[in-house]
């Protein structure tokens, strides 16, 4: 495999994708974990999404169970992609609202209603 | 179609890569990146360069450039069946002869611009940032260059929008200029036409982003029409749909009257062609600053005006110039119609706005916007009437005077000390003689005198609007009209320009004492640039009147692939003929029109004043010229139009709506609460018993799950995981 290709076509094992996604998604996780800043928050939520989305990508071209259904793997990916974007649209636009409410993103001073 | 084999493979991709391998490495580095990360971008360019040259050179045959194709990588691949092949998409890199001359500009002009930065921007406090963002910006705008397919030009397209989002908006907290008082201290008297408290670089950023959203919905839209029409062409020819947006599918499809075919939305035939390039010159129009989407190109000087100079005037508003360029086989005579149409307008009315704008960015900015017109004029006029040849021309004259004027503009207002009003310049030519005269030897070449370079670029774009004009007859008149008029106004807003900045006395001593040239390696950037503004390098010969050019064959080539259509840059020997004619007349036109616009600038702006009689002032009394005067400066009222209709009344007002939906629910919630039939009598005692009782109950439930309900979505999100990750545990181990 010439260089080109594998900078563009990457790993040719699933194995990679997989470790790589489930790093992705840890990632995620940790940061919605640990991040008060709402932005990073949101990011963390990027992040776990695309690791679905690598995970369906890989799983479509290494692990296709009928021919039929080749393709339908990626399709999904880009499903994912369009729900991404439309989450953050009105993510952040939450953010914007609770800016403009509380003068402040973090996470901490948004909880006027518990308990 | 025959691939150089004189070009490596790895060179293309290493001159797309190293761009981003560098912004990432500055991003990372952060303020660690001072001045040796500009230097590193300054080589790593240079470099590139040297590779976008290696790849010219090795392309050349014998004055034609052969084409060149890397291998492709299957991107996404659908629906294959052992049946039916499905489609796919994959990435690519290509380039005919216009596609390798631009990437040599781009990296030519890009390393040029970078090297003016490090002495333009040496004293500026985010210095580092934006060095990475302009590498950025360079990989994006080659990616559009190298790209051999719809979809990896349009995710490149959206990539060089968010490039220049970055550096419109690199000093994102300065204030709007209505309360910028350096702005209003130095700004003309007489300065009108934009809507100072929206003028900021926080929101010209975010006025190019969405004015370029709207064109580049069409492109979207026309890239989806394509890909269907072909995915059902190709299903039903046979021809394998693995590559399904490249330039070979989509022209081979429209070459074989895929469209004709096909039937979208109750479109058929050439109408959906029309739809589908139409859409995509829609994406043109955004990225290029066309009529009506041209507004956010005057607002984006609010950048470092280095970036200006490459992406606001070289190349990011030319890709929508090289994009129609590139779908140039999609094209029908009624989209080239609409091509010629818009650009023709907005040639003319950036053209009256330039005439009197008060700050030398301004002047500069509705010059490109109307060049820009210009090139799609050319464009518009079809290939059968050499406009295609002339557009790209246009293109890359323009390219490398326009870049030079930008570096010329910021050399000038850095000696201003950051002063743009031209009214306090004057007298320039003798503080800054080297830049007064590259500045001029810029100003010959856009007004088009002969030996300049746009003497030859516009003179063949007018000749081509001529002869598409005859052959199209009636209104089609009016777009070469529109052109020939701005031929003139060009001459005579540039000359005001050079003579109000350099010629005549100081008009303000405070602004202009400390005025110098540039440190030397700016001066070089700008000595290297002005040679390109002669004809003669364009055309390879030193006669004037010279009409072919190198250019022409280098685009000719009969295998140059993408531009491969019979007689599509070399038109047939009648056609010759007429164009031949044309050339003589506008050649006439043109010449005296640059007598006049210019000798009227230099009357009114140097020979008058020179007298003590303030011609200027006086004309903007006298009807007509005060009614040509208020359109202009008042930029054709369309900010005002725009702000009132979409800012003002769209935004606003559905803000407005949805606000009082967002914010008054709640307190609508709360009056119904309070507001119900409101007892007076108290209740029964047992009544009240049993509800206190279950009130107490619910409110020790509560005060027990309170603990949990800490508020922290951290704490929540973390506590999910947690279980979820026991479940999953349990239940592997189970």
């Amino acid at each position: 495999m010439s260089v080109t290709a594998f900078i563009l076509a990457g790993p040719a094992q699933i194995g990679g994708y997989l470790a790589v996604a489930a790093v992705l998604f840890a990632l995620g996780v940790l940061a919605c974990a640990t991040r008060r800043n709402a932005v990073g928050f949101l990011m963390g939520i990027e992040m776990m999404l695309n690791a679905a989305a690598l995970n369906f990508a890989a799983f479509d071209r290494f692990h296709v169970g009928t021919a039929a259904a080749a393709g339908h793997g990626q399709i999904m990916a880009l499903f994912i992609i369009a729900l991404a974007a439309a989450e953050s649209a009105v993510a952040l636009a939450m953010v914007y609202s609770v800016y403009r409410t509380w003068r402040d993103i973090d996470l901490a001073a948004t909880s006027e209603l518990k308990g | 179609m025959p691939a150089s084999a004189a070009i490596p493979a790895w060179l293309p991709l290493a001159i797309l890569l190293a761009p981003v391998l560098t912004a990432a490495f500055l991003l990372a580095c952060g303020r660690r990146a001072g001045h040796w990360g500009a230097w590193l971008s300054v080589a790593m360019m240079a470099a590139c360069f040297a590779g976008s040259l290696a790849v010219f050179l090795g392309g050349l045959d014998q004055g034609h450039w052969l084409g060149w194709h890397s291998s492709t990588v299957a991107w996404l691949a659908a629906g294959t069946t052992s049946a039916t092949p499905g489609f796919g998409l994959s990435l690519g890199l290509q380039l005919d002869g216009m596609g390798a001359l631009m990437l040599m500009i781009v990296t030519g002009l890009a390393t040029l611009v970078l090297l003016f930065s490090t002495w333009y921007l040496h004293d500026d406090r985010d210095y580092p940032r934006f060095f990475w963002m302009f590498d950025f910006f360079c990989f994006a705008m080659l990616g559009i260059v190298l790209s051999d397919n719809l979809l990896m030009t349009f995710i490149c397209w959206e990539l060089v929008g968010l490039g220049s989002y970055f550096l419109i908006g690199y000093w994102y907290d300065k204030p709007a200029v209505a309360d910028d008082t350096f702005y209003q201290g130095m700004k003309a008297p007489y300065a009108t036409g934009i809507i100072e408290s929206k003028l900021s670089p926080g929101d010209a950023q975010l006025k190019a982003f969405v004015m370029n959203r709207i064109g580049d919905f069409g492109f979207l839209a026309g890239i989806a029409i394509t890909a269907w029409v072909v995915a059902g062409w190709c299903a039903a020819s046979g021809h394998p749909a693995t590559h399904l947006l490249s330039w070979d599918t989509v022209f081979a499809a429209v070459a074989d009257g895929a469209f004709a075919k096909a039937s979208f939305a109750g479109l058929t035939g050439t109408d959906l062609l029309t739809l589908a390039g139409v859409g995509i010159f829609l994406g043109a129009m955004g990225k290029s600053a066309q009529f009506p989407l041209h507004t956010w190109l005057p607002d984006a000087m609010q950048g470092p005006t280095t970036a200006s100079s490459i992406i606001h005037a070289a190349t990011m508003v030319a890709a929508g110039v090289f994009l129609v360029a590139r779908v140039y086989p999609m094209l029908t005579p009624d989209a080239l119609l609409v091509v010629s149409w818009i650009g023709a307008m907005t040639c003319f009315i950036a053209a009256v706005i330039a005439c009197t704008q008060w700050d030398f960015k301004g002047v500069l900015a509705y010059s490109t916007v109307s060049q820009l017109g210009y090139m799609m004029l050319g464009l518009g006029a079809g290939a059968l009437a050499g406009g295609l040849g002339a557009g790209i021309g246009h293109l890359f004259t323009h390219a490398l005077f326009k870049c030079m004027l930008f570096l010329c503009a910021a050399s000038v207002i850095h000696a201003c000390a950051g002063h743009q009003d031209l009214g306090r310049m004057g007298g320039l030519a003798r503080r800054m003689p080297i830049t007064a005269g590259v500045t001029l030897v810029g100003v010959l070449a856009i007004c088009g005198l002969p030996g300049f370079s746009a003497f030859w670029s516009k003179d063949a774009i007018l000749a081509s609007a001529q002869v598409a004009a005859q052959q199209r007859g009636g209104l089609a008149w009016i777009p070469y009209a529109l052109g020939l008029a701005t031929a003139g106004l060009t001459c005579y807003y540039m000359m005001r320009l050079w003579v109000r900045a350099f010629l005549g006395p100081e008009r303000d001593h405070h602004v202009t004492h400390h005025a110098h040239d540039p440190w030397p390696r700016a001066l070089l950037a700008l000595l290297v640039l002005a040679p390109f503004s002669l004809q003669a390098v364009w055309t390879g010969s030193l006669n004037p009147f010279a009409t072919h050019s190198w250019l022409d064959h280098l685009l000719a080539a009969p295998s140059a692939g993408l531009l491969s259509m019979p007689g599509a840059v070399l038109p047939s020997p009648a056609l010759t003929e007429a164009l031949h004619h044309a050339h003589v007349q506008v050649m006439i036109a043109a010449s005296v029109l640059l007598v006049l616009g210019a000798g009227t600038a230099l009357v009114v702006f140097w020979w008058l004043p020179a007298r003590g009689i303030d011609a200027a002032a006086r004309l903007r009394q006298l009807p007509p010229f005060s009614w040509a005067w208020t359109v202009s400066a008042r930029l054709w009222g369309i900010e005002y139009l725009y702000d009132a209709l979409f800012v003002r009344g769209l935004g606003k007002g559905a803000g407005r709506g949805l606000a009082e939906v967002d914010l008054g629910t709640p307190e609508r919630l709360a009056r119904l609460d309070g507001g119900g039939s409101r007892q007076t009598e108290p209740d029964p005692p047992s009544l009240d018993g049993a509800i206190d009782a279950g009130t107490r109950l619910v409110r020790w439930i509560g005060s027990a799950g309170n603990a949990l309900q800490s508020g922290r979505i951290n704490a929540y999100v973390g506590a999910a995981a947690l279980v979820t990750a026991v479940l999953v545990a349990l239940a592997l181990v189970g």
